[in-house]
């Protein structure tokens, strides 16, 4: 036999964007340990859905930490309190017998909630859509290793590559900050010769687009980069600052 | 720039280390009343004789408070807007720092003690009867020695030089990520180095008041 523990659930119910929520108070007798807290909410839903309740929505897909569609606030703490660790990798191990979780949505202006624990993430889409990307001439395949890239330089851009815009940097900050993604998407490309072409546009166009979706200003208190689940480091911050320092600098 | 949040943030950064500066400044004149009346005295006389010198410096000073005021307050309410509905629950992922989080506390504070304090000597008239101690008149170190008999003074001094303790010790660190500099090695020199100026400038400005609510006022006129 698997180990249970009993748990009490406080979770975020609102019907969609427009509703009113509230917090509702849920029973979860029998948690095993080894079921991922999205597994968990699985089986609370099972439940709702045999009494006749509406269940609880939440985002998912990969389950295995690394699409970043899961996320929400457990306990304070977006994918909660375990470091470099997405909310489907997160395992009911890490909760004591009679703990309660507080399971709240992500909150942000430019994240709306779209029901329950859901939010809307597509702001993250239109910042990369408006510069995260290179633009390749199509034709014959270049060599794979043709273009020499210092292997720092490279470690670098895949540590920033990392990124799966799940957005719990942006649920971290105090002041519901979207710089640690934009950065990283930003570093991605800024240290690679690929993404030098373009580097200045990307850099004020993510930004600028950034701004426009109404995320709040960094104030360096580095929360995000402690919450990020990829462990992404707030030094990519301080590249786009320079970036964007640079770039007004050339470009007026 | 001033458009994009970045960019605010920048002229929030190098406005502060301007008055960063200032204020170093500022507290290497003030150290000059550890040598006396004379020196203290010769020192305010000269700047005040600096004319047009002066007022460009002072009108430099007002624009660097008022663009650091401005571009910050567009900031933070930015900031308070972010996040129309607070948490359930309150726990943050790493500690956070208090003299992050009372920047604009703190520098309110500031702003406020800078107001009584261009009153209490910038605009006050150095040679009063405020500046007479025991019978002599002791000008600007005079009224700076009068004033700071009162504890209450003392105090509201105190409180402000504990602000911008705290305020610079946050500042100094941060103006360095603003601008992009980010370095393994160098950044927690850098917090360090910011922690320390910052207590270092507030405690040195913060001595003055004691140093002159506790010496005799005989030591003043030298009798």
């Amino acid at each position: 036999m698997t180990k249970t523990i009993s748990l009490t659930l406080k979770v975020w119910r609102q019907k969609s964007g427009n509703a009113s929520g509230k917090f509702v108070t849920y029973q979860v007798p029998t948690v095993d340990v080894n079921a991922s807290f999205l597994e968990m909410l699985d089986v609370l839903n099972e439940q709702l859905l045999l009494k006749g309740e509406d269940p609880i929505a939440f985002d998912h897909d990969c389950r295995e930490g690394i699409c970043g569609m899961c996320g929400a606030v457990v306990n304070g703490q977006p994918h909660g309190p375990q470091r470099k660790t997405t909310m489907c990798q997160l395992h009911m191990r890490q909760f004591q017998d009679g703990d309660t979780i507080t399971i709240e949505p992500y909150r942000a202006r430019a994240l709306p909630v779209l029901r329950d624990l859901v939010v809307d993430r597509s702001a993250f889409d239109r910042v990369v859509q408006s510069g995260g990307y290179v633009s390749v001439k199509t034709g014959q395949a270049p060599d794979a290793n043709a273009i020499l890239i210092p292997k720092q330089d490279a470690d670098l851009a895949m540590d920033a590559a990392q990124c799966i815009g799940c957005a719990a940097c942006v649920a971290a900050c105090p002041n519901a900050s979207a710089m640690l993604f934009v950065s990283a998407k930003v570093s991605h490309f800024a240290l690679l010769p690929q993404g030098q072409p373009e580097r200045q546009n990307r850099v004020l166009e993510m930004l600028a687009t950034m701004d426009r979706e109404r995320f709040g200003n960094c104030s360096n208190e580095y929360q995000c980069g402690a919450a990020c689940p990829k462990g992404i480091s707030v030094s990519n911050i301080a590249r786009m600052n320079r970036d964007y320092l640079s770039s007004k600098m050339r470009l007026s | 720039m001033a458009s994009s949040s970045i960019g605010k943030k920048q002229v929030v950064a190098i406005t502060g280390l301007f008055l960063i500066l200032f204020l170093i400044f500022h507290l290497s004149g003030n150290f000059l009343i550890y040598k006396g009346p004379d020196a203290f005295n010769a020192y305010a006389e000269f700047l005040e004789n600096l004319g047009a010198i002066k007022w460009m410096a002072r009108l430099g000073l007002i624009a660097l408070f008022l663009i650091h005021i401005v571009f910050t307050a567009m900031v933070v309410i930015d900031n308070r807007k972010a996040r129309p509905q607070s948490y359930e629950v309150v726990k943050s992922v790493i500690k956070r720092s208090w003299a992050t989080r009372l920047m604009p506390y703190t520098g309110s504070v500031i702003l406020l003690y800078l107001i009584f304090h261009l009153l209490d000597y910038t605009l006050a008239d150095h040679s009063g009867h405020n500046s007479i101690v025991n019978g002599q008149a002791m000008e600007l170190y005079g009224l700076v020695y009068n004033s700071f008999q009162n504890p209450i003074r003392v105090a509201f001094y105190v409180i402000g030089m504990t602000a911008v303790g705290f305020h610079l010790t946050h500042a100094i660190q941060s103006v360095m990520q603003t601008f992009g500099f980010y370095h393994v090695r160098y950044t927690p020199i850098i917090k360090r180095v910011s922690l320390v100026l910052g207590i270092a400038i507030a405690v040195g400005f913060a001595s003055i008041p004691f140093y002159m609510m506790f010496m005799q006022s005989s030591c003043v006129t030298g009798g």
